[in-house]
């Protein structure tokens, strides 16, 4: 069986209304995932569902699992395979996975988990990972469901392309408005053989394949050991950090405030600061789009003239950790964000919300600042 | 045909509705045919639910953005251009983030215009008395979406019944008529008050 990307089928494609758990769904399946397995959580649990809907109808094959810890295994046979494989949950099941996450990461075996977390309080599972060895997953987050429709095929690409699990950070939003998108097969340039695949004694090549962690081979046929493969593989994660930064920014040119955000989050922060720029303030925003790699070196350029950088995300701050690391000045930054759930416990709070997200930045900012004050005053 | 007004961004030709009432009354199902009705004309159109896990008699909101480009519009409205009223027991007679001015619909049958205060241009329709008289008290929602297009005019109200018929489950397939009844006796009540959703 062979998954590697076909050549371009890029048809026009109608707009059609989609939830957005549906969309992705399809997404993934038109990116050639045939394998996925999981267990129900909200808000995850209806990209489940569209996938035991759909996947069998692709020749595919969807396993509601008895644990999230079940499901990140049975996508890691799957995936040693050579199939394009996929699980996800959220917050505690992706916590349950991150050893199987580890796993793969280490034994070189690609996948994706879409994490449609219930906030923002994953930031560090994503980019940090509960596994142990030096490994990252590369985190996509995007800030609606089109984009989260063009991530999702995007991370099937980078897991093959580097042989890692890759991870989408999507939320509540994403998982169910409903929205027009245009669902269609996207290629992003060629990918290497998957001649490492287990193929079967029958059928396949009828060789005998590892897949081990320590990577320490057989007696008659000697890998490099866990030395010789962790060296290998932190000097492959230290390329990906350098060539897979994704970002988005605007109005930076001539900002005094830089607000930085992920996800939708950014989205709406985007919105506010769009108003307070049509009010005068000389403000502008950053948004990284992968998580990690964080776009260190966009952050660090994007706020070489800020006089404050302020960090929005819906938790106690996380990824506050990373804009400290590499902005252009730590003094500037300042956290704006916080924790807020809804009373269900399964979605954002009253903080992910255009008013509140301006009075926070608002307050942020110099009495002078905006309409308010002259040209002079600021320039201050 | 249709005009639509920005929501206030920077140009964006953009339209918010926002619809409350209580679980079991429709309202997502008319959320959703407005929106599936706008996708298949080819509008760009988003709907963003909120509901608590009760089957009947919980909150139930849904906001509907309808426009002619890809949408600004952010899935927690920071304001609306019109308000469908189906029950106030949660939100209110008036949404707080109603623009003054805008157009707000009743469903005088359970919502007391004389609480809709003056800022608003009220339409009130008795929904709930309508639906029982054409025989389908769960069609109520549709009473009030038909008098909401007529006055919006946003779609064409075939668009509403297609999208109506193509969102009911084949084990719902027998109301396909008496919803297409609601639909149109809704936009009878309120003939002549067309208000366009540019103003």
């Amino acid at each position: 069986m062979t998954t590697h990307p076909a050549t371009a089928t890029t048809a026009a494609s109608e707009l059609r209304l989609m939830e957005g758990s549906a969309a992705i769904a399809e997404s993934a399946i038109l990116a050639g995932c045939r394998f996925f397995a999981g267990y129900p959580m909200s808000p995850f649990t209806p990209l489940l569902e569209n996938m035991a809907r759909a996947l069998p109808a692709a020749g595919g094959v969807c396993i509601n699992c008895e644990s999230e810890i079940e499901g990140a295994n049975m996508v890691l046979g799957a995936a040693s395979t050579g199939a394009r494989a996929a699980t996800g949950s959220c917050g505690q099941g992706i916590a349950l996975m991150q050893e199987t996450i580890a796993e793969a990461a280490l034994n070189e075996t690609p996948l994706v988990v879409f994490n449609m977390a219930r906030n923002q309080q994953d930031y560090f599972q994503a980019t940090r990972g509960g596994g142990w060895g030096d490994y990252r997953t590369i985190a996509l987050a995007p800030k609606d469901v089109p984009e989260a429709v063009e991530h999702t095929q995007l991370l099937f690409h980078l897991a093959d392309r580097y042989r890692v699990p890759t991870l989408l950070y999507g939320d509540p939003l994403i998982a169910q408005t409903r929205v027009g998108v245009r669902l269609r097969r996207l290629e992003f340039g060629d990918l290497p053989p998957k001649d490492w695949a287990l193929d079967g004694a029958r059928g396949g090549t009828g060789r005998s394949r590892q897949t081990w962690t320590w990577a320490m081979g057989k007696a008659t046929n000697p890998g490099p050991g866990p030395d010789g493969q962790w060296k290998r593989i932190a000097a492959k994660f230290d390329e990906i950090a350098r060539t897979e930064q994704r970002s988005e920014q605007r109005y930076i040119e001539d900002a005094d405030t830089v607000v930085v955000a992920f996800g939708s989050a950014a989205k709406f922060v985007e919105y506010v600061v769009d108003e307070l720029r049509a009010e005068g303030h000389r403000i502008g925003w950053f948004r990284p789009i992968t998580l990690w790699p964080f776009p260190s070196a966009a952050l660090a350029e994007a706020t070489r003239g800020a006089r404050r950088v302020l960090v929005f995300e819906l938790n106690a701050g996380q990824m506050i950790d990373d804009v400290r690391q590499y902005v252009h000045d730590r003094s500037t930054v300042q956290f704006i964000g916080g924790v807020s759930i809804s009373d269900t416990g399964l979605a954002f709070g009253a903080l992910l919300d255009a008013p509140e997200v301006r009075a926070r930045i608002l307050a942020a900012l110099p009495a002078t600042a905006g309409t308010g004050g002259t040209s002079a005053e600021r320039s201050l | 045909m249709t005009r639509m007004r920005s929501i206030g961004h920077f140009g964006a030709d953009e339209f918010a509705l926002m619809i409350n009432g209580i679980g079991g009354q429709g309202v997502q199902l008319i959320g959703k045919t407005l929106t599936q009705a706008a996708t298949a004309e080819g509008k760009h159109a988003m709907l963003a639910a909120d509901y608590g896990g009760e089957m009947r008699g919980g909150p139930s909101k849904v906001s509907v953005v309808i426009g002619s480009a890809p949408l600004r519009a952010l899935p927690v409205l920071p304001s609306a251009d019109a308000a469908i009223i189906a029950n106030d027991k949660f939100g209110g007679a008036v949404p707080d983030r109603l623009r003054p001015g805008a157009l707000l619909l009743l469903n005088s049958s359970i919502v007391d215009p004389a609480r809709a205060g003056t800022a608003h241009r009220v339409v009130a329709v008795e929904a709930t008395a309508i639906a029982a008289a054409l025989g389908a008290s769960q069609a109520s929602g549709f009473v009030l979406l038909g008098a909401f297009n007529a006055l919006t005019g946003l779609v064409a109200e075939q668009s509403l019944v297609d999208a109506m018929i193509s969102l009911l489950p084949p084990y719902r397939r027998q109301h396909a008529e008496t919803n297409t009844r609601a639909l149109r006796t809704g936009a009878e009540v309120v003939a002549g008050a067309a208000v366009g959703a540019g103003r």
